[in-house]
Order: C-alpha cells, then sequence, then structure tokens
C-alpha cells in the first residue's frame, strides 16, 4: 500500500515536472516573411516633331502638310489641331512611367486677345487628311492639360503633359495623341497658329522625364 | 506512518526542482539555464522579387501604385510598400492585405500622400503573414 502511495506521488511529481518542462521550451512560429526592393533608372527623352494636321470647318483643305497648324473658336469657322508624338524611340517600358512630360508649342501668330487653349487625348487613330466632320465624330477622353495662348507673337508655349503621357507610356496602343481647342464654339475669336512638325524650325517638342 | 512522513519528504525535496524548471520558463533573471530554439522563415510562395509601377496625376504626383505578380500563396499576408528617395529616405508607405487572388496577387496602394514622381528613387516592400 505505501510502495504504491509512493508510486502515486512519484508519477504525479514527475508529471507536473515535465509539463514544466514543455512551458519552458520557446516554439518560434513558422510564418512567412519577406523583404526586397526595387531601384528605379531615371532618364529622359525629348521628340521633336510628330504626325499632326488641323481640321477646318470651313474648308475640307488637306492641311496634313501645312507648316502651320491653326486654332480658333469661332462659329461655323472652327479650327482643332490634332498632335500625336511617336513614344517608340524612347524605349520606355510599359511599366515604366512619367515623372513629368511637357509639350512645347512654337506660336508664331497669337490672337489678338489671351484665350486657353484645351489638351483632350483623342480615344481613336486619325487620319492624316482629317476634315472637320470625321474630327466632331471622333471621340475624346477627359482634358487634364490646357495652356493660355497669351497674346505675343514668336513665343514657345510649354503645356504640362504628364498625366497623358504617363498614360501613352503604360499602355502604347492609347496614344492617338490629343485634340488642341477652346472646347466650345465662341464668336469673333482670332487665329492662334503655331509651327507644325512641317516647319523648317520650332517644332512641336514633348519632353519625358521617365523612370523605369 | 513513519514511511509516509519520508515519502513526503523526499516530494517535497524533489519540488524546488520542478520549481527550478518553472522559473526557466519565465525566463526570469538569475535563471540557471535557458534554452532556445530556431524555425526558418520563408517567403510565402517562393516569392523572391516584387516589381512596382506608379501613375501620375498631371503635376508629377504619384496617385497610386500598383504591385502585381505576387504569388497567390501570399494571400492573407500583409504588403507594405516603401517609396524612396535619395539617401534612402521614406517618401511615404502603405499597408494593405493580399486578397481577392486568383493565378496571382495584387495590390494597389494609394495613400502615400503628395509625392512627386520625380523624387522617388525606389521602392521597398515587405511582405509578412
Amino acid at each position: 500500500m505505501t510502495m504504491r502511495r509512493l508510486g502515486i506521488l512519484v508519477g504525479v511529481t514527475l508529471g507536473l515536472g515535465c509539463s514544466a518542462a514543455f512551458a519552458a521550451t520557446l516554439s518560434v512560429g513558422t510564418g512567412h516573411l519577406w523583404a526586397g526592393s526595387q531601384t528605379l533608372t531615371k532618364a529622359t527623352c525629348t521628340v521633336t516633331g510628330g504626325t499632326d494636321t488641323y481640321s477646318d470647318e470651313k474648308t475640307s483643305a488637306d492641311n496634313s502638310v501645312s507648316t502651320t497648324l491653326s486654332e480658333q473658336p469661332d462659329s461655323t469657322k472652327r479650327q482643332w489641331i490634332f498632335l500625336r508624338f511617336d513614344l517608340s524611340s524612347c524605349n520606355i517600358p510599359t511599366t515604366g512611367g512619367a515623372d513629368s512630360a511637357t509639350l512645347t508649342l512654337f506660336e508664331s501668330s497669337a490672337p489678338r486677345t489671351n484665350r486657353t487653349l484645351s489638351l483632350a487625348p483623342v480615344l481613336a487613330t486619325w487620319p492624316a487628311n482629317l476634315p472637320f466632320a470625321t474630327a466632331q465624330a471622333l471621340t475624346y477622353g477627359t482634358s487634364t492639360a490646357s495652356v493660355a495662348t497669351g497674346t505675343a507673337n514668336n513665343t514657345a508655349l510649354a503645356v504640362t503633359v504628364t498625366a497623358d503621357v504617363d498614360s501613352f507610356v503604360k499602355s502604347p496602343a492609347t496614344n492617338f495623341g490629343w485634340r488642341i481647342s477652346d472646347g466650345s464654339a465662341q464668336a469673333t475669336q482670332d487665329q492662334a497658329i503655331f509651327n507644325s512638325s512641317e516647319a523648317a524650325a520650332n517644332k512641336p517638342q514633348l519632353v519625358i522625364n521617365y523612370e523605369k | 506512518m513513519k514511511l509516509l512522513a519520508n515519502i513526503l519528504g523526499l516530494a517535497l525535496a524533489a519540488a524546488p526542482t520542478f520549481v527550478a524548471c518553472g522559473a526557466a520558463a519565465s525566463l526570469a533573471l538569475g535563471s540557471k539555464s535557458l534554452s532556445a530554439g530556431s524555425a526558418a522563415v520563408t517567403p510565402c510562395g517562393g516569392l523572391t522579387s516584387l516589381s512596382a509601377t506608379w501613375h501620375v496625376d498631371n503635376a508629377g504626383n504619384v496617385t497610386h501604385v500598383n504591385v502585381g505578380g505576387i504569388p497567390a500563396a501570399c494571400s492573407g499576408e500583409t504588403l507594405s510598400v516603401t517609396l524612396v528617395g535619395s539617401g534612402n529616405a521614406s517618401l511615404g508607405s502603405a499597408t494593405a492585405t493580399l486578397g481577392g487572388c486568383g493565378a496571382t496577387c495584387s495590390a494597389t496602394f494609394s495613400s502615400f500622400g503628395t509625392v512627386s514622381a520625380a523624387n522617388v528613387a525606389g521602392y521597398s516592400f515587405g511582405v509578412a503573414g
């Protein structure tokens, strides 16, 4: 009887001791953990000249070979400028993006009163010879860029087009360029005339600071 | 009776041994023994690298960052992205729990505050779960 009690006591005591020993073991969780980094490369690409024309509500002339691009908002005499740059020469991967992008237009003849021109991304391809009716039938995205014409002739106008160019870089198939217009028809304004890509100098230029 | 007293004495003598074990479990100062273990902490789904792309507004500020191509095994884990500037300075961070994964997981982060893309030199990533 006494030996039995002794056995039980030793057993219970060892059992408690083993429990304490298990509690003393620090278990390490088997979770997941990873850390990494990505370094970006910065560069600049300048594209001078592109595909451009302007649509004239008054005539059906092919303006794609003109050395100038005209814009005016007058009702029944509207003129819209279309301009597209091929960015393939920049070799920016679609995983890259624009830090900043500036379009420079050389305004050879400014209107007598300042106007604000809007740049709307074109959402479909357009022909070099672009009648106004065809231009009206095109679809356009939301404008994120605009520029004031000022009233001084022979002035380089810089337009920030970062958001649109960033989108063109990531999705080259959506790059159909811009329409430059006043947006709505107005009365008795005069033209803003810019150098086109066919001009001898001061062609439209797009400078992109990008990362990849 | 005497034998019972001896047994009780033996038990009391053994007790400090186990009390010592209990003390070790709490890692108190003065502990006489300590053990340590280890287990491998591996990345989910064999993750070895990540890449991100940002989108900007017309002012050149980062609007959001996309991270894709994350192994589906990382679903439910936490991904942190930090925009890193020159000198490894943190320009902004965001965290998301990965979910809605198909063949791979992806996540979009948009709460970096106002950060000029021109100042971002890279990304730092962390995945934990």
